[in-house]
């Protein structure tokens, strides 16, 4: 059952990958205590390079992979010394790994993090490991309108779990659908939404499109921060990063639940590290939380969401490698990332690519060990990012952003659609929109599309075969119970209890 | 204020989703092996739009911070350097082009000039160094170059 594992090892600990894995978690930790550059970021800007690189497949997603997870062990440094989340999913880890800062504690929080990072990544990647292979048996059942149908349930479940307001991520995830669409539609060869010029037939390139809505709009963001650093207060010292056994078996529970929310968001399509992250630090302090101790520093609250975010994180491999859909924002770019080597990601790749399935999970495994290794010494090396100015920083993306695209196709036209895109991103930003669901509705419309016709082609137009079998109807089921339930249950549960109400 | 950026914002997603369904519905199908065709997925795509758009009219949620004047004028200004660094980036070469933006874009993001001239000589020598001898990446050299060796 597990000779994917065994091949994945081999795989993942030949010279050059395991040299990617190491070189990944570097820079995605890097990337995540850079304070606006978080993994989607990092991945956008790496993946041309890892392309032109010439790498295989297999390495150049473990290497992205890489920068996924060092980016979720990096976000804590900004949170704790800075109270500035280096990225979404370590917004909670601020609450309470600040004031530890405050305290003095600076060493023991990043230590302590790093060990929650670990213990909650162990378990999301063991879990991966069991649950994969499962999924992918009982995925390969899927026909078309089954895949349709969990593409809605994907949609609905990110309205529901991402952001704060469901009708914009649903504007945000249409408006990437309907990007998705622009080029040649390959079953009748139909211009769509071309609108006469060459370079749009073939569609909005993946890597214009990622770096264009992620690094482009991020550069003009960042021009808000003003001229000042992000330290309006001195930075405290890092001192010895060392965090005794005491201290982490007092968190153990805290992790070792966390880990398993954050394993079973991370699952759930179209939420990520974020989500998880809050569900967890919310559990935590309703169970643990007697002294009413969270917020002002308790490790159990640094512990949780940091044990939850890792986990998310590789949590959200299992639909895209079993599914080939995304369980993240981030997972949608990675995607993207193995449709450029024309590898679609679903069932069949446990049975036909094997090597970048098991290698993949299997450099999860080492690259997680690098990252504790990497982050319990350095920590105190990887905070002096935090003190690298805006003024070399934005350069440096824009630099990267434009090299990443130029290289496509030594084309100009990329450059101006990458900016143009840019500054829609911005402006989605600032009216209230994450992009994630941008990203996401661009990765699944193009595949969403194609189902939909494929399974109406099957049935000869009888639009009932989309909810015809078990399997679809109980995922539309799920679809609409989602999005009417957070409406639904309050009125419900007020109605109950008035006096409560 | 926020509610009528919502406000806006939704009429002009209502526009927009019209746009989509006008284009798709003109699209012209010479010939189909399904029954779907390429029309039918963008118009749903496009009544989805315009029904959560009439959702944002009715009900506008809140948008983000808008920035002063001062900070439009700086994002043009960022913009302008990232125009221009395209406009001249295949005809005065990578090295020229990046130090000129790097320089820009540097100031424009507070450093002092000093700084800002350093950070763009090492900038734009190392990154050529680095993509195109390190990565192989063909970077344009510029056409005046040749001119001048």
């Amino acid at each position: 059952m597990f000779d994917f594992l065994i091949q994945g090892f081999d795989v993942a600990l030949s010279p050059l990958n395991l040299g990617l894995a190491f070189l990944g978690a570097v820079l995605g930790t890097l990337f995540g205590a850079l304070p606006g550059i978080g993994p989607i970021n990092g991945i956008a800007i790496l993946m041309p390079l890892a392309y032109t690189l010439g790498l295989p497949a297999e390495s150049a997603l473990i290497l992205l992979a890489g920068v996924y997870t060092g980016a979720e062990y990096g976000g804590r440094m900004s949170s704790i010394l800075l109270n500035v989340p280096g990225d979404a999913g370590a917004v909670m880890t601020a609450l309470d790994g600040h004031p530890l800062a405050k305290k003095g504690l600076a060493g023991p929080a990043l230590g302590l993090s790093a060990v929650s990072s670990f213990v909650g990544a162990t378990i999301a990647i063991i879990g991966l490991t069991l649950f994969a292979p499962m999924l992918a048996r009982i995925a390969v059942m899927f026909g078309p309108a089954e895949f349709f149908a969990l593409m809605v349930f994907a949609f609905a479940s990110m309205a529901v779990m991402m952001g704060k307001d469901p009708v914009k991520t649903g504007i945000a995830a249409v408006l990437g659908v309907l990007l998705a669409m622009v080029g040649v539609d390959s079953g009748t060869g139909v211009m769509r939404y071309t609108f006469g010029l060459v370079e749009l037939y073939d569609g909005i390139d993946f890597v214009v499109m990622i770096i264009g809505l992620f690094a482009i709009s991020e550069i003009l963001l960042m021009l808000e921060h003003g001229v000042k650093t992000d330290t309006d207060e001195d930075m405290p010292a890092v001192g010895r990063v060392l965090v005794s056994l005491k201290e982490v078996m007092h968190c153990r529970w805290a992790m070792i639940r966390s880990g398993l929310i954050g394993f079973i968001v991370g699952v759930l399509p179209g939420t990520g590290a974020s989500v998880a992250g809050a569900v967890s630090y919310t559990t935590e302090k309703r169970i643990s939380d007697k002294d009413d101790t969270f917020g002002t520093g308790d490790m159990r609250g640094l512990a949780a969401p940091e044990a939850a975010n890792n986990a998310a994180a590789a949590g959200s491999f299992v639909p895209m490698l079993t599914l080939g859909i995304p369980g993240s924002g981030t997972t949608a770019v990675l995607l993207g990332a193995l449709m450029l080597y024309n590898i679609t990601p679903g069932p069949m790749m446990f049975s036909e690519r094997p090597e970048v399935a098991g290698g993949l999970i299997a450099s999860l495994y080492v690259g997680n060990l690098i990252l504790l290794a990497l982050n319990l010494p350095l920590a105190g090396v990887f905070a002096k990012v935090l003190t690298i100015p805006r003024w070399v920083l934005v350069p440096g993306i824009a630099i990267l952003a434009f090299v990443g695209v130029y290289q496509l196709h030594s084309d100009l036209m990329a450059i101006y659609l990458m900016l143009v895109i840019g500054v829609f991103g911005y402006g989605l930003r600032k009216l209230g929109f994450s992009l994630a669901p941008v990203i996401l509705g661009y990765v699944l419309g193009g595949l969403m599309e194609d189902n939909l016709r494929r399974a109406l082609s099957i049935s000869g137009g009888d639009v009932g075969i989309l909810w015809q079998s078990g399997i679809s109807l109980g995922l539309w089921i799920a679809a609409v119970l989602l999005l009417v339930l957070p409406w639904l249950l309050p009125r419900l549960l007020s109605r109950r209890t008035p006096a409560h109400a | 204020m926020k509610l009528v950026a919502d406000r806006i914002l939704g009429i002009v997603l209502m526009g927009l989703a019209a746009f989509a369904a006008h284009q798709a519905w003109n699209l012209q199908v010479l010939f189909s092996y399904e029954p779907v065709g390429p029309k039918a997925f963008p118009l749903v795509l496009s009544g989805i739009l315009a029904l959560l758009a009439l959702v944002l009219i009715v009900r506008p949620g809140k948008g983000g911070k808008w920035p002063d004047a001062g900070l439009w004028l700086r994002i043009l200004g960022v913009l302008g350097v990232l125009v221009v660094y395209a406009l001249l980036f295949s005809r005065l070469g990578f090295m020229v082009t990046t130090f000129m933006t790097v320089v820009v874009l540097a100031r424009l993001f507070g450093a002092a000039v000093p700084k800002a001239l350093i950070a763009g000589v090492v900038m734009a020598a190392g990154s050529y160094v680095l993509f195109t001898s390190g990565l192989g990446i063909a970077l344009p050299a510029g056409s005046w170059l040749p001119e001048l060796l």
